[in-house]
């Protein structure tokens, strides 16, 4: 093994969507405690202020109490909102593993609303071998809900 | 890095019964060549190559030529935006974004 296969790759998951609302509406909705708390989850000690930290509370796995520790990083009102989005525990797989990420909220106006981008970026994926086998092993099962994806996608 | 493209190219080439039953078949063997995928498939050779290529497109095998023939495996990186989405977090915002809808249309119809 080099070091290139050492160095831990990261990964992004994108969510982007048009809603027929203006990028205030959306903005407002993003910014928000009790609004945030109506769609995502309700956070504790939230601010929209650069270098606020705060939290939400989410389901323990293992050595982790379930606490994601966020950190506001970049406040740019109707276009761009992003957060630290930091938890989990060493010792879990899978859910509630070693999380160091940063979620960004991207905003930009279409003909008919808003475009939302989310990115949530800093998934650390598994790059040796072993895990690669283990992987493997769970390929069948992904390649059996894949028509049951695409199905549901359109 | 994970834009939508490599995901939809996944779910295309894998969106197809055939096809998916060829990657499954590539898949539980380490490695296999046209005419062993062709050999009781009730498929011509013809249309195993396709998708073996459309597959090999997609990133989800890779081939090795010897001699005259061509040997097939599985590429477990070319899974990866698959598995992505299907994680937890993949999961847990688009799950978000369809309550966002709904709290949109309710606080500003």
């Amino acid at each position: 093994m080099n070091d290139a296969a050492l160095k831990p790759d990261t990964q992004d998951i994108v969510v982007d969507e048009v809603f027929p609302h203006t990028p205030e509406t959306i903005w407002k909705t993003l910014t928000t405690a009790n609004l945030m708390g109506r769609w995502l989850m309700m956070p504790a000690g939230f601010e929209p202020v650069e270098g606020r930290h705060f939290t939400y509370q989410t389901t323990p796995a293992g050595a982790w109490d379930g606490t994601i520790h966020c950190q506001v990083l970049e406040v740019k009102p109707n276009e761009r909102f992003a957060y630290a989005w930091k938890g989990g525990h060493e010792g879990n797989v899978g859910y509630g593993s070693r999380l160091d990420t940063v979620v960004t909220f991207i905003l930009s106006k279409v003909e008919n609303g808003t475009r939302l981008r989310l990115v949530h970026s800093g998934f650390v994926l598994p790059k040796n071998d072993t895990a690669f086998r283990n992987m493997s092993e769970g390929w069948k099962k992904v390649v059996q809900n894949i028509g049951a994806i695409v199905d549901g996608k359109d | 890095m994970t834009e939508a493209a490599p995901i939809n190219a996944v779910m295309r080439a894998l969106a197809d019964p055939t096809r998916r039953a060829v990657f499954e078949r590539v898949v539980s063997s380490d490695e296999i060549t046209v005419v062993e995928l062709t050999r009781g498939s009730g498929v011509t050779q013809g249309a195993i190559s396709q998708h073996l290529k459309a597959l090999k497109q997609a990133g989800l095998v890779a081939e090795r030529p010897e001699g005259r023939k061509v040997y097939y495996r599985a590429q477990p990186e070319g899974l990866e935006p698959l598995v992505d989405w299907m994680s937890h977090y993949g999961v847990f915002w688009r799950e978000r974004f369809a309550n966002l809808r709904t709290l949109l249309k309710e606080i500003d119809p």
